[in-house]
C-alpha cells in the first residue's frame, strides 16, 4: 500500500527513482541458513550459502557452501542427516523417509568443512489449522513508465483460527502444474529462417515452481478465533501459464513466533521501496549461533514447522484481466519439463 | 560555480539609491501652462507596497496631500518650479524639485527612518535590536520577507522558508518537520494563534499546513526559550494570524498552478470588530481525474485549510481575539487506501493593558489532530484511527518597571488526550478482529518568571525560571517486567491496572534559563546563553521525518520525559550602518532520555511501545555564521552552518545495543550547510530571487552484506547511520511582477518560479534492489528530480 502510494507522491512533484553507484568496501562473508522441515511430505531442504557484497556483479554472487555435515535433531535425540546433492551444491535434503513430528522441538547442527560448528535453537512444531478453501482472483498493478499493467493471480485461503492459542502462519507454493498451449504450425527453421511448421504437438503439460516476490505471513493478533480470508500468494501473469488450466499446490505452514519475526523483516526489506514512510533497515538476525565464535553473526533461519496443503486448478477462462497471449512457435515438447500427458491425478472438475 | 557567483552577486551590490536632489523636469511639454495633472504615487521602497495616508506637500502653493488606498495623490498644479516634500511617518522624508511642464507622473519610493524596514527585517523596528537586546537565536521572519523567496509551486511556504536559517534544517524535499539544531521534528513546538499544531503539512511534507495570506508573522525561538514556552527541547514556532481591518473591507485572491487560496477580511461592526477568513485548497485532483489510467484517475491527492479570525479591539486597553483553524488532508492511490489526517484548532485571547506598567494576556484554546486510514481494498477491511487532543489555558502577567526593566510572571496548562489507535473492520464478512490500544491521558502544568533588565548601557540580563510538572493519569492498564531483563512481551510479569484520573506517574522539574549581553561597542556584542527544557511528549517513529506510522506517546513509567540542556555563545556585529548584520553562534545541547527504537518494530496499534524502544542521550554542538544585508536594491543573507548530532544508546543488556554502545551520527546529523538568499530589485515593480542551498547528505545505513533467504535477495545491515546519501543541493529562482493598478481596483502580482533549476537529483533516500537476473543495484528516490517551474497570480483587493 505505501509503495502505491509513494507512486502518486513521486507522479505530483514529479520525483524519481534512479540507480546510484555506491562503493563499498569489500564485506565479510558470512554464513546463511536457509532451511526448513515440516510435518509434510517433503522434500526437506537446508541450503547453506556465504553472503556477499553489494557492488559489482561479481561480487554480488551469493556462494554455496559445500561439504558440510548437517544434521537435525530432535528433543528425544533423533538424529537425521541430510545429504548434499550432488547435481546442486550447497543444497542438503533429508532422506525422503522424514517429516517433522507434530508437538516435537528440533534443533539444526552444522559442521563445515574447516570444522566450524553451528547449531539453531530449538524450533517447535505445531499443529497446522486447515486450509477451509482456497480461492483466486485477478489482480493489476500498475508499473511506472509502462502503459499496460502487470497482473497476476492472487490466491486467497479461508481459514478457522484457533481461538485458544497464538498462531503464526507462513504460506508457500509447491510444485505447479499446468496446460501449455504453443503454436508448432509457427515454426521457422532456425538457420534458413524459412517457415517450417510441425504437426506435433500444440498441448502440453508443463511443470514449475514460482518462488513468491514476497513473504506471505500472518499473526492471529486481528482475527483469532474467528473465519478469516487471507491472501497468500501471487503468480504472475507472464501470458502463456493462464491461457488454460493452471494447478497450484499450496502449503501452509505453522510457524513459531520467533520464525513470525524473522520473516516479519524478512518481508519488511523486500517491499522497501525507498519512500519516505519506510521504516530504516533493520538487521535481521536469526535463529543460528557458532559454538565457536558466540560473536560471529550467521544469516537466516531454520524453521521447523507443522504443514497442510491444498490444491486449486485455476482456469483461465474465468480470470478477469490476462496479460496478452505469449505464443511459443514450437513443439510443445521442446519447452522444458512439458510432457503430453497430463499427470495421472490431474481433475481439473474436482 | 553557480554558489560562487550568487555569493559574489549578493555582496558586490550595494545599497544604491539616492535621494533625488537634482531638479526633474515633469511631464511632456505640449505648452499648456495651467491644470497640469501629475499623478504621484509613493510606494515603500523595499517591498514595493503602496504607502497608505503619505503626505505630499508643494509648499508654494500651500497645498497638503494624503495618498489613497494605492498609495497615489493626484497634484493640479502650474506650469512652474516647485519643492515638493513627501512625507510619512517612520519614514526619511524626500525632497523632490521639479519642473512640472505637462501632464505626467512621479513615483516616489520611500524609505524607512531607521534604515531597517520593519517589513522585510528581521530584528523589528529597532536597528540595533540585535546587538541590544539579550535574545539569542530568535527569529522573526515576517510574511513579506517570506514572500520574496521563491515559492514551491506556486506556494509561499512558512516552513520551507525558516530552514533557509542557520540552524534549522529538513531531513529532505518531501519531510514534514524541521530539526532546530540537531533535533527531532517532535522537539519544536508548532503553535498557531496560541494552540498547539501536531502535523503543520500538507500532502507529507510538500505543502505546509498554513495559508500565507493569513500569518502576520513567524518566530522560530531556536536558542533562548523564555520562560513562558515550555514543552518541548528543542524550539518554539510560534505563527501569529493577522487581525482583519476595522475600517474597510478587502482580500487576496492566488491562483497558482496546483492550489489557490482567498481570504476576506473586514469589519462587522466598523471601528469595533473585524473579521478575517481564508480557505486554500488544491485542485490536484482534477489533474488526476483527467488522466487516462484509471488506477491513477480513482486516486486521490486532496487537501485544504480554512482560518477565521475574529478581533476585537474593544477598547484601547482590550482586545479579544478569536481564531479557528482547521485542515484537511486525503491521499488514496486506486481508491483502495485511503489516509486522511485533520488538524483543528481553536483559540481565544484577551489583552489587557491594565495600566501604563501592567499587562496581562489569557489565552484559552482546543487543539485537535486526527488520522485515519481506510482500507476499502475487498480485503480485510478496516479504518485505523487516532487522534490527539488538548485543551489548555495560559496566563501571563507583564510588569515594566521601566522601558529596560521588566518581569514577567505566570503559569500554564494542559490536558493531553492520545488515542494511539483504534481498528475497526468495516467490510461486510466479520473477517478481522477489532482493536484499541489503550488511550493515554496526561497534564502538562507549569509555572514561571522571568526578568529582563540593563546594568548601564553595555550589559543586559534575562533570566528566568520555569518549573514544569507532569501527572499521567488512568484509566490504564500497565504491564510490569522482570527488573533484570531487557522489556519485552516474554519478560512482562503482570499488569496493574489504575482507574480513571488515578496518578500512574509524575514528573517535574526545574527550567532554569538565562541570557546576557555585554556591548563591546555600538553596533557589536557578544552573549552567553543557558536554557533547560522538558518535554513529556514524544514523537515514537522509525520514520525520518512525520509518516503515517508515527506514534505519538506521552512519558509513563518506562519512557521518561526529554530533558535537554542547551548552552550558546554569540558574536554580533552590524556593519555600515547596519546595512550588514553579522553573527556567530556556538552551542552545545545535552539531551537526556530520547528514545531509540529496536530494529524492525512495529509502532502501529502496539499496546506496549515500551517493548520496542530503547532509551538514549543525544548530543548536538555546532557553529552558525550568519552575514545579512537589510538594505537597498539587493537584500538577502549567507548563512552557514557546521553542526553535528549525536545518539548513543545507553542498556545494560546487549541485545539491545545499537552500534555497540557507542555515539553515531542521528537522522539529522548534516554536518556542512550552506544556505544562500538573494533577492534583487530589477524595477520598482520587478524583482528577482534566488535560493540556494547545499548540505551534507544526511546518514543512511548500508548493508555489509547481501544474502539469500528462501529465494529472495536480502542485505544484512549491521551499524546504523555509518554512511551518508551523496550531498544535497539546489537552486531555486523566482521572478515577481507587481502590476500597480493605479487608479483600478485592485493590484496583482505574477510570480513565475522554477524550483531545481539545473535539475538536480537529490537522494532522498537510497535503497537495493536485487532483482533476478541483474546485479544487486543501489537506487536513491529523489523526491524532486527535474526542474519545477509554476506559476502564480495574486491580487489585493
Amino acid at each position: 500500500m505505501q509503495k502505491r502510494l509513494l507512486y502518486l507522491l513521486l507522479l505530483i512533484s514529479f520525483g524519481c527513482v534512479q540507480p546510484y553507484e555506491v562503493e563499498l568496501e569489500e564485506g565479510p562473508q558470512i554464513l546463511t541458513v536457509d532451511g526448513t522441515i515440516t510435518s509434510g511430505a517433503g522434500p526437506h531442504r537446508i541450503f547453506l550459502s556465504k553472503s556477499a557484497t553489494y557492488g559489482s556483479i561479481f561480487e554480488g554472487l551469493v556462494r554455496p557452501v559445500s561439504g558440510a555435515t548437517v544434521i537435525a535433531r530432535d528433543e528425544l535425540g533423533n538424529m537425521v542427516f541430510f545429504s548434499e546433492k550432488s547435481e546442486n551444491r550447497g543444497e542438503y535434503q533429508a532422506p525422503d523417509s522424514f517429516f517433522a513430528v507434530i508437538g516435537r522441538s528440533y534443533t539444526l547442527q552444522i559442521q563445515l568443512s574447516d570444522g566450524k560448528v553451528y547449531t539453531s535453537f530449538p524450533e517447535k512444531v505445531t499443529q497446522p489449522p486447515a486450509i477451509k478453501k482456497l480461492s483466486y482472483k485477478s489482480v493489476t498493478t500498475p508499473v511506472e513508465g509502462e502503459i499496460n499493467n502487470a497482473s497476476g493471480v492472487q490466491l486467497i485461503v479461508d481459514i478457522d483460527d484457533p481461538g485458544e492459542e497464538n498462531n503464526f502462519y507462513y504460506w508457500r507454493n509447491a510444485q505447479a502444474t499446468y496446460v501449455l498451449e504453443t503454436r508448432p504450425d509457427l515454426f521457422v527453421n532456425k538457420e534458413t529462417r524459412d517457415p517450417a511448421p510441425k504437426d506435433c504437438c500444440s498441448i502440453c503439460y508443463t511443470s514449475e515452481l514460482v518462488g513468491n516476490q514476497s513473504i506471505f505471513i500472518a499473526t492471529d493478533d486481528n482475527f483469532n478465533g474467528l473465519s478469516t480470508k487471507i491472501p497468500v500468494a501471487y503468480i504472475p501473469d507472464d501470458g502463456v501459464r493462464f491461457i488454460q488450466t493452471y494447478r497450484i499446490d499450496l502449503r501452509q505452514l505453522s510457524i513459531s513466533s520467533e520464525a513470525y519475526r524473522f520473516l516479519r523483516l524478512v518481508k519488511q526489506q523486500s517491499e522497501t521501496s525507498g519512500s519516505i514512510f519506510d521504516p530504516p533497515p533493520a538487521s535481521i538476525r536469526g535463529n543460528m549461533i557458532s559454538l565457536d565464535d558466540p560473536n560471529e553473526v550467521v544469516l537466516g533461519y531454520f524453521i521447523a514447522a507443522g504443514e497442510t496443503s491444498r490444491r486449486v486448478y485455476i482456469k483461465g477462462a474465468e480470470l478477469d484481466f490476462r496479460q496478452n497471449r505469449g505464443i511459443i512457435p514450437d513443439d510443445c515438447r521442446e519447452v522444458y519439463d512439458s510432457v503430453v500427458n497430463p499427470p495421472a491425478d490431474w481433475n481439473p472438475e474436482e | 560555480m553557480k554558489k560562487l557567483l550568487l555569493i559574489l552577486f549578493l555582496l558586490s551590490t550595494q545599497a544604491s539609491f539616492g535621494q533625488t536632489t537634482q531638479r526633474e523636469v515633469i511631464g511632456r511639454d505640449i505648452g499648456q501652462i495651467k491644470g497640469l495633472k501629475i499623478l504621484v504615487r509613493i510606494t515603500d521602497e523595499i517591498t514595493g507596497d503602496p504607502l497608505i495616508g503619505a503626505t505630499a506637500t508643494v509648499p508654494e502653493l500651500a497645498i497638503n496631500k494624503v495618498t489613497d488606498t494605492n498609495g497615489t495623490i493626484e497634484l493640479i498644479l502650474d506650469r512652474a518650479e516647485y519643492n515638493l516634500q513627501f512625507r510619512y511617518v517612520g519614514y526619511q522624508t524626500i525632497d523632490f524639485p521639479i519642473t512640472a511642464v505637462g501632464d505626467g507622473r512621479i513615483a516616489i519610493r520611500m524609505i524607512q527612518e531607521d534604515f531597517q524596514l520593519d517589513d522585510v527585517v528581521i530584528f523589528g523596528r529597532d536597528p540595533e535590536k540585535n546587538i541590544r537586546s539579550t535574545d539569542m537565536g530568535v527569529v522573526t521572519l515576517s510574511m513579506n520577507t517570506i514572500k520574496e523567496l521563491p515559492p514551491f509551486l506556486g506556494e509561499v511556504d512558512i516552513i520551507r522558508s525558516l530552514a533557509t536559517l542557520p540552524g534549522v534544517s529538513q531531513v529532505g524535499e518531501a519531510a514534514a518537520g524541521l530539526n532546530v539544531r540537531g533535533g527531532t521534528p517532535d522537539q519544536n513546538l508548532v503553535q498557531f494563534a496560541g494552540a498547539p499544531i501536531y502535523n503543520p503539512t500538507h500532502l507529507f511534507g510538500l505543502f505546509t499546513a498554513f495559508n500565507a495570506d493569513i500569518v502576520n508573522d513567524v518566530t522560530l525561538y531556536k536558542s533562548f526559550i523564555p520562560s513562558k514556552y515550555g514543552g518541548r527541547g528543542s524550539s518554539i514556532l510560534d505563527i501569529l494570524p493577522k487581525a482583519g481591518s476595522i475600517s474597510n473591507w478587502g482580500g487576496d485572491l492566488m491562483v497558482g498552478t496546483t492550489s489557490g487560496k482567498l481570504s476576506i477580511n473586514g469589519p462587522i461592526l466598523k471601528d469595533k470588530i473585524s473579521v478575517l477568513g481564508g480557505i486554500r485548497g488544491s485542485y490536484i485532483n482534477w489533474f488526476l481525474k483527467a488522466l487516462k489510467n484509471p488506477d491513477l484517475k480513482n486516486s486521490r491527492a486532496n487537501f485544504n485549510d480554512a482560518n477565521l479570525i475574529i478581533s476585537a479591539p474593544i477598547s484601547d486597553e482590550n482586545e479579544l481575539t478569536y481564531s479557528f483553524y482547521r485542515s484537511y488532508d486525503d491521499f488514496a492511490f486506486a481508491s483502495d487506501t485511503t489516509v486522511s489526517w485533520t488538524n483543528t484548532s481553536q483559540s481565544l485571547q484577551w489583552k489587557s493593558q491594565f495600566t501604563e506598567k501592567l499587562a496581562m494576556n489569557v489565552l484559552g484554546y482546543f487543539t485537535q489532530y486526527d488520522y485515519e486510514i481506510f482500507n476499502q481494498s475487498g480485503f480485510n477491511d478496516f479504518e485505523l484511527k487516532s487522534n490527539i487532543r488538548d485543551l489548555g489555558a495560559k496566563l501571563n502577567f507583564s510588569y515594566d518597571f521601566s522601558p529596560k526593566n521588566r518581569v514577567n510572571v505566570g503559569g500554564d496548562f494542559k490536558r493531553l488526550e492520545i488515542q494511539p489507535g483504534e481498528l475497526t473492520p468495516s467490510g461486510d464478512e466479520q473477517d478481522i478482529l477489532p482493536k484499541k490500544v489503550q488511550n493515554e491521558q496526561g497534564i502538562e502544568s507549569g509555572l514561571f518568571f522571568q526578568h529582563e533588565f540593563e546594568l548601564g548601557e553595555s550589559f543586559g540580563i534575562t533570566y528566568g525560571l520555569r518549573y514544569d510538572m507532569f501527572q499521567y493519569l488512568g484509566p490504564r492498564i500497565v504491564q510490569q517486567y522482570d527488573e533484570n531483563k531487557p522489556l519485552s512481551e516474554g519478560t512482562a510479569t503482570g499488569e496493574v491496572a489504575y482507574t480513571d484520573g488515578e496518578k500512574i506517574t509524575n514528573y517535574n522539574g526545574l527550567g532554569p534559563r538565562v541570557s546576557m549581553r555585554y556591548s563591546l561597542s555600538k553596533s557589536s556584542s557578544i552573549k552567553a546563553g543557558y536554557n533547560r527544557m522538558y518535554q513529556f511528549i514524544h514523537l515514537i517513529s522509525n520514520t525520518a521525518t512525520i509518516a503515517p506510522t508515527d506514534v505519538w506517546k506521552l512519558s509513563d513509567n518506562f519512557i521518561e520525559p526529554q530533558i535537554v540542556d542547551q548552552y550558546s555563545l554569540g558574536l554580533y556585529k552590524n556593519l555600515k550602518g547596519n546595512i550588514f548584520e553579522t553573527s556567530l553562534e556556538v552551542y552545545y545541547k545535552g539531551i537526556q532520555n530520547v528514545v531509540e527504537y529496536k530494529d524492525g518494530v512495529n509502532l502501529i496499534l502496539q499496546d506496549h511501545l515500551e517493548t520496542e524502544l530503547v532509551p538514549a542521550e543525544g548530543r548536538t554542538y555546532g557553529v552558525e555564521v550568519y552575514v545579512k544585508k537589510n538594505l537597498g536594491r539587493m537584500t538577502g543573507w549567507v548563512a552557514y552552518t557546521y553542526s553535528r548530532s549525536l545518539r548513543r544508546v545507553i542498556t545494560p543488556f546487549e541485545e539491545n545495543t545499537i552500534n555497540d554502545g557507542e555515539w553515531y551520527s542521528s537522522n539529522y546529523d548534516k554536518p556542512h550547510e550552506v544556505t544562500v538568499i538573494g533577492n534583487y530589485k530589477i524595477r520598482n515593480n520587478i524583482s528577482l530571487s534566488a535560493t540556494f542551498g547545499f548540505s551534507t547528505g544526511r546518514p543512511v545505513t548500508y548493508p555489509v552484506a547481501k544474502f539469500d533467504y528462501s529465494g529472495i535477495s536480502l542485505a544484512y545491515f549491521d551499524r546504523r547511520n555509518e554512511l551518508r546519501l551523496p550531498n544535497f543541493h539546489r537552486l531555486d529562482l523566482a521572478l515577481n511582477f507587481k502590476l500597480n493598478g493605479t487608479g483600478r481596483f485592485f493590484e496583482g502580482d505574477w510570480t513565475f518560479s522554477v524550483l531545481n533549476v539545473y535539475g538536480r537529483k537529490n537522494a532522498f533516500s537510497l535503497f537495493f534492489v536485487d532483482e533476478q537476473g541483474s546485479p544487486p543495484q543501489a537506487n536513491q528516490l529523489s523526491i524532486l528530480g527535474v526542474p519545477l517551474p509554476s506559476l502564480s497570480y495574486a491580487i489585493k483587493f
